[in-house]
């Protein structure tokens, strides 16, 4: 039974027009992700699962939440797994980023989201007032779901993010519309803590998110110096993701080519 | 006996006022160490005096570190932990005892915020310390640490690494690398002789760069609470990463917001709250109504099992008149003696569920507070709204585990317009010393209007 890295790479047929997830030009620079974690996989004796289709319709369910259905695609697909750890399409590994599987106690495994807080607790605060009865999770835990590890203790808890979806979907894509404070990343941070899921929290340089920010993402790519996994996001004047797709490409070369 | 001690880095320097647009932020932010120091009876030690006057080959932030240990005996200090704290930090009123949460090891923050700075320093000090592979998941700030006697070894060791290569940390520190002062040197030397150090604790606890994490900002969309981030969420706020010469200003504006909470006369330090009395409303649930209802003097307000009076109290100041209702004889002069200084409050000593209660004429809101069982609450949610479809309500205990409160508001259908007071996770004592732990929000506001 081996470990699965799992990507969504789902490409939506946006129209010229449109911007942001949308965005014709959002998934050009997953090749790099993809192609960079496939040979972090052969280095560590696992084995890369991507999921290109929808499982149902965006329009149905927003490709976000889709990545919780995996449990289903691996058993669909009869792949025998042990541990999975589902990385964003727009993050690189380091060549020497350690085995995370080695390193997470078969807890479900994250990294706190760094970066802004004005985002970040607006969206706690709102999806705490309107879909969970005012509870509170601590905010210095708060995750980026872009990095998650788990394993099959934990189908039943991705069951219930499937059906928490469910049971609030109109509500939910209303305000994902309205407030632009996340999709699933939200709700899952706060279903972690009503369900008791035991957790771990891995160190920023497992997910390093908002690395300009934190004036890593320079001419000298110091990033590549200060950790192992790089996720490419809130990269400011970053029009049709062509900054994505540079430091994307230019971590690949660098690492991996 | 030895007690904790905050070292308070307090220097004021004639020769750099400008540069930080005067000291008078120094002043502020010590009124809240002096302040929280009293409250958990720790002893407050400014650090104002220079130990060596050269600045150019002894800066403060190497002071403080080399001379820490030596300040303290020679001031006949008998200390148990030291909390080395930066003067540009304020801590909050509440922020709990955090040497209860060392574990009595050397305690620090990660620093996470600028991290392109911190691979800069690390890298360029790697020479000097003969190419140690320094691990950098472990650095952190030197602005906040504690430690105790058994760090005084390898502070001493620290002092005289310094004293022997003055010279050589002066030119990196000046000239050569240009990024900080003590704190690379500092990490360094811990790591390289093995200190244990707990980076544990919550970086709520050392909350900086707060514009750049966007902390100064308030919940804006909800639009119910302008109280910025770094306020609400956040314990020790240093207000590092700003330009310098703003210092003052932005200090000064921070404390005209939160002052009265270090004020021995404040009505909330007067008070008693739930952590001391399981009976009332938490120190947050007063804060909530305070900040909600500031500009309501022109409402009149009716509670309905006041107890002690602590929450009535808090009422008094915010509307025109208060109607207190509470059954206990021994209470009503408790309350009494609570209202003693203002004359909006009337108060009745009855049971509200006998035929006798009339709801006082012209209530705008009702603070329900009296009976507890689903029931009870159910019943006077009805008759309120029957004596007036849009008064507001206020309710204690939501989200204590039986759901008594709160499946009343959800059997008659009452809209909650915000949560208030303390969150989950909130523990208090029972009368009979068992601990209880909430489960949800302490109180809610309902009928006020959704947003």
């Amino acid at each position: 039974m081996k470990n699965i890295v799992f990507i969504v790479d789902i490409k939506l047929k946006g129209t010229q027009d449109e911007v942001g997830r949308w965005a014709q030009t959002r998934s050009d620079p997953y090749v790099f992700a993809i192609k960079a974690w496939k040979k972090w996989c052969e280095k560590n004796d696992c084995e890369l699962f991507v999921l290109n289709q929808e499982v149902v319709s965006h329009e149905t369910m927003p490709v976000s939440w889709q990545r919780y259905y995996v449990f289903d695609l691996l058993e669909a697909n009869e792949i025998e797994y042990d541990q999975v750890m589902y990385v964003d399409a727009d993050t690189i590994p380091h060549p020497d980023c350690p085995n995370v599987f080695e390193m997470s106690d078969r807890k479900f495994c994250f990294v706190h989201n760094e970066g802004s807080y004005d985002w970040i607790l607006r969206s706690i605060e709102n999806y705490s007032k309107f879909f969970f009865d005012g509870y509170m999770i601590p905010w210095t835990d708060y995750f980026d779901s872009g990095m998650l590890i788990f394993n099959k203790n934990h189908k039943d808890f991705f069951q219930k993010i499937i059906n928490f979806f469910y049971d609030n979907r109109e509500r939910l894509l209303k305000v994902e519309k309205t407030w632009h404070a996340g999709t699933d990343q939200t709700p899952v941070n706060f279903l972690t803590h009503m369900l008791n899921i035991d957790y771990k929290k891995f160190p920023y340089e497992y997910n390093m998110c908002d690395m300009y920010r934190k004036e890593l993402l320079d001419n000298n790519a110091t990033f590549i110096d200060w950790g192992y996994i790089y996720q490419y996001n809130s990269i400011p004047n970053n029009k049709d993701d062509k900054l994505t797709y540079y430091w994307m490409e230019k971590t690949y070369k660098k690492l991996w080519d | 006996m030895k007690k904790n001690v905050v070292f308070w880095v307090g220097v004021k320097n004639e020769k750099y006022s400008e540069k930080y647009g005067g000291w008078e932020w120094m002043d502020i932010t010590r009124k809240s160490w002096e302040y929280w120091c009293k409250k958990h009876d720790v002893i407050f030690f400014p650090f104002e005096k220079l130990v060596e006057k050269d600045l150019t080959k002894f800066r403060i932030n190497w002071q403080k570190a080399i001379y820490s240990f030596d300040i303290l005996d020679d001031a006949g200090i008998d200390y148990d932990q030291i909390y080395l704290v930066d003067g540009m930090n304020i801590i909050k009123w509440d922020t709990p005892n955090v040497f209860e949460l060392t574990n009595h090891k050397f305690t620090a923050w990660r620093d996470t915020d600028n991290l392109g700075w911190t691979y800069k320093s690390i890298i360029g000090y790697k020479d000097f310390f003969n190419g140690y592979e320094f691990d950098k998941q472990k650095y952190f700030s030197s602005g906040l640490i504690i430690f105790n006697e058994q760090h005084k070894e390898v502070f001493k060791s620290f002092k005289k690494l310094y004293y022997d290569n003055v010279d050589k940390f002066v030119e990196l520190q000046d000239k050569t690398v240009r990024k900080g002062t003590e704190q690379t040197p500092l990490n360094y030397h811990l790591q390289m002789n093995n200190v244990d150090i707990n980076l544990d604790l919550p970086f709520s606890y050392k909350l900086c760069h707060i514009h750049r994490k966007e902390m100064f900002n308030h919940n804006w969309q909800l639009n119910e609470d302008m109280t910025p981030f770094f306020i609400k969420y956040g314990y020790v706020w240093g207000f590092s990463g700003l330009p310098k010469d703003q210092r003052t200003k932005i200090i000064s504006q921070v404390w005209e917001q939160v002052k009265d909470n270090y004020d021995d006369n404040y009505i909330l330090n007067r008070l008693v709250h739930k952590d001391e009395w399981c009976k009332t409303t938490s120190r947050k649930f007063k804060e909530d109504i305070l900040r909600i209802f500031s500009n309501k003097k022109n409402m009149n307000s009716l509670e309905i099992g006041s107890c002690r009076g602590d929450t009535t109290r808090v009422l008094s100041e915010c509307f025109n008149k208060v109607y207190s209702y509470e059954i206990s004889e021994e209470n009503i002069k408790v309350i009494r003696e609570k209202c003693v200084d203002v004359n909006n409050v009337e108060i009745h000593q009855g049971d509200v569920y006998d035929s006798s209660f009339k709801i006082p004429d012209n209530i705008d809101i009702v603070f329900i507070d009296a009976g507890h069982s689903t029931d009870l609450v159910e019943h006077d949610i009805r008759r309120f709204l029957k004596y007036n479809p849009n008064i507001i309500m206020v309710f204690d205990d939501y989200g204590q585990h039986d759901n008594s409160i709160k499946n009343a508001i959800v059997n008659t259908d009452l809209p909650i317009s915000q949560f208030i007071g303390e969150y989950n996770g909130f523990r208090f004592k029972r009368i009979n010393g068992e601990e209880v732990i909430l489960s949800g929000r302490e109180g809610v506001i309902c009928n006020m209007g959704t947003v």
